[in-house]
Parts: C-alpha cells; structure tokens; sequence
C-alpha cells in the first residue's frame, strides 16, 4: 500500500462527508420505510389475534374435543366387526342400480319436457311468424285493389267531364242556330210589313 | 406496540433523510442505502430495548453505522457506483479518476470499519457527518476531550492501516473539519 500523508487522508474524508444522495432516492428510501413500517404494524395485530385466539381457553377444548372425537372414531373403526362383503357389494351394486335409473329416468323426463318445451316456442314462433306474413301479403293486396279502384274512379270521371264538354258545345252550336234563325225570320217579316200597304 | 410505531415515524419524518444520507456515505451506494434504511427500520421496530431508550436518533445513528459496516464486512470486492461526490478530487471526470477515487474511499471506509463501538461512531459523526465535538459529546454522554481523544484514536488506527510504517504523531486530532 502507498503512504498516505495526513492530507490525504482528510481529502478523502472530506470527499466522503460531500457525498449527497439524490432527493429522489432519499424520498423513495423514506416512503419505503413508512411502507413497511405499516406493514409490520399490520401483520403485528393478526398476529396479535391469533395468538389471543389461541390462548382463549375455549379454544384449547375445542382442540381437546377435537382428539377426543378423532380417537373414539379411530377406535370404533378399529373395533368394529369386519363386514360380509359379498352382501356389503351386493348392497352397493343394487344401491348404485337403483340410483342409476332414478336418474336416468329424472333425465329423461326432463329431456322430454325440455323438448316439449322448445317445440312448443318453436310452434309459436313459426305461428306467428306465418301471421306476420299473411298480414304483409293482405295489406298489399288490399293496397292494390284501392289502387285499381282509384283508378277507375278516375277514368269515370275523365268521361263524364269529356261528356259534359261536349253537351255544352252541341248547347252553343244550338244556341248560335237559334240567333241566326231568329234574325232571318225577323228579315222575312220586315219585308212583308213592307209589301202589304201596297 | 402503536405508541413506538408512530415514535418510529416521528424519528423517520426527522431524521430519515439524514440517516440516509449517512448509509449512502457509509456505503457508496443508494441503492444499498435503501436496503439497510429499511433494515434499521425494521430492526428498531423489532427492537425490545427500544422503549428504554432515551435518545431514539442517537440509537439509530449508532445501529446504522454498525448495519452499514456490518454489510462492508459481508462484501469483499464489489463494484462500486460513486456518481454523488459534489466536489471532485479533481478536475479531471473521466472513468478511471472516478473509479481511483471510489477505490480510495472504499480503502477508507474499510480502515474505519475496523474500528468499533463509541471511537467509530465518535469519528463517523465527526468527519463524515461533520458535527462539532460539542454536539458530538452531548450525544454521546461525554465530554468533547473524550470526544477528541475516541477521534484521534481512530485517526492513528487510519494512519497505522493506510501508511504502515510511517511514524505517526499519537492523540493529535484533525482540525479542520467544518463547523
């Protein structure tokens, strides 16, 4: 190692006593304290807690009763005479039947109201689906024969004002006759007024 | 067990930036200053003597110098990230100058860990986190001859690691030290 003088020695410890850490490290280090801090405080009351639970003295019977009905059931199953299997499978086999065909017979029933059940919506959907239908188809028929018959309508009306128009010329054509007869035969009698003093 | 929590973060609110401060220059390192802050935390949270204690930041101090020579102990050779030195040793901030004077700070910083108890703690508060030796006595209970005596104990152990065989000058304190 070099010789270090007394001056470098208090260079480097003045060096070392500028050293700064950032205020955002400071501040992250902080927080992160205060984080933990109210960590350890929570899991210090569950601890708490169950330590109480544990020392409540209902707790230690509960245990107590707990190993007592463990070893009576323990004994019980050690004590108990061993059982005739043949029967034992029988029992079993003829148990299980009977539970397999119950539920195959709930399934099936309900496999057969379920299909009523969607036939019966499905019936009423195409029921009404088919009323839709009928309803669209008479409402255009309908709106045709109106049409046609508008139509008509209007077609009697064009003749009949044809026909009127031409009642009113034959009227004046008539009327234009009228005068001029008029007017001949009112010559005709000028001219015998004229004649007779004669 | 509520009434220590919130002396806890009284003393984090008070004198968490400082201890930080003194765990990165302890360290030269942030990233293990966090570390070992929380570490202290959690040390004095778990600490059963605490609620004894009459003076909480002097007793922080002192666990995060030990924690943070504890943990130069435990790392041999490691690589070291010193880019929080205000006042470069010179000017001159290439890679290797900043790598010699972290090498120089980490060969330092070892000298000091191997001292222990109140000469270490005596000189960490006096030319680390440059307190006069009034403040120093006052919160160590002694009197600021005591004070000088603990600093220039650990100096002489300094000279004796860092310049062997150089004659050295016993009891002879640094004066210079700010404040």
């Amino acid at each position: 190692m070099s010789k270090i003088e007394e001056d470098e020695i208090r260079r480097r410890l003045k060096i070392l006593s500028q050293i700064e850490p950032t205020a955002e490290a400071s501040h992250r280090a902080t927080e992160r304290v205060r984080d933990t801090l109210a960590n350890t405080e929570k899991r210090r009351v569950s601890t708490r807690i169950w330590r109480a639970i544990i020392k409540m003295p209902i707790t230690k019977l509960a245990a107590a009763a707990v190993l007592l009905i463990a070893a009576g059931y323990t004994a019980g199953r050690l004590s108990a005479p061993t059982p005739d299997m043949k029967q034992l499978r029988s029992d079993i086999y003829q148990s299980v039947l009977e539970q397999v065909n119950r539920d195959r017979q709930s399934a099936l029933t309900n496999i057969r109201l379920e299909l009523k059940d969607e036939l019966n919506q499905e019936l009423r959907r195409d029921l009404n689906e088919f009323g839709v239908r009928i309803l669209a188809a008479s409402a255009t028929l309908t709106e045709q024969r109106i049409i046609e018959l508008i139509e008509l309508i209007e077609a009697a009306r064009a003749r009949d004002r044809q026909l009127v128009a031409a009642a009113l010329e034959k009227i004046e054509f008539d009327k234009s006759q009228l005068g001029k007869g008029l007017v001949a035969l009112a010559a005709k009698t000028s001219e015998l007024h004229v004649k007779k003093p004669d | 067990m509520r009434n220590r929590q919130r002396k806890l973060l009284q003393l984090l609110d008070k004198s968490g930036a400082s201890l930080h401060a003194l765990l990165t220059r302890l360290t030269l390192r942030q990233d293990i200053a966090e570390e070992l802050m929380q570490e202290l935390f959690i040390k004095l949270s778990n600490s059963r003597g605490l609620d004894k204690v009459a003076n909480w930041d002097a007793y922080a101090r002192r666990a995060a110098i030990n924690l943070a020579f504890d943990w130069r102990r435990s790392q041999k050779r490691t690589p070291l990230a010193l880019n929080q030195v205000h006042e470069p040793a010179s000017n001159d901030s290439s890679p290797l100058s900043k790598l010699i004077q972290t090498e120089e700070l980490e060969e330092i910083l070892n000298a000091i860990g191997q001292v222990n108890g109140a000469p270490r703690e005596a000189f960490v508060m006096r030319y680390i986190q440059q307190q006069s030796t009034d403040d120093i006595a006052e919160q160590l209970g002694k009197t600021p001859h005591q004070v000088r005596a603990l600093c220039s104990k650990t100096l002489n152990h300094l000279r004796d690691v860092l310049a062997p065989g150089q004659s050295q000058s016993p009891g002879k304190e640094l004066y210079d030290v700010e404040n």
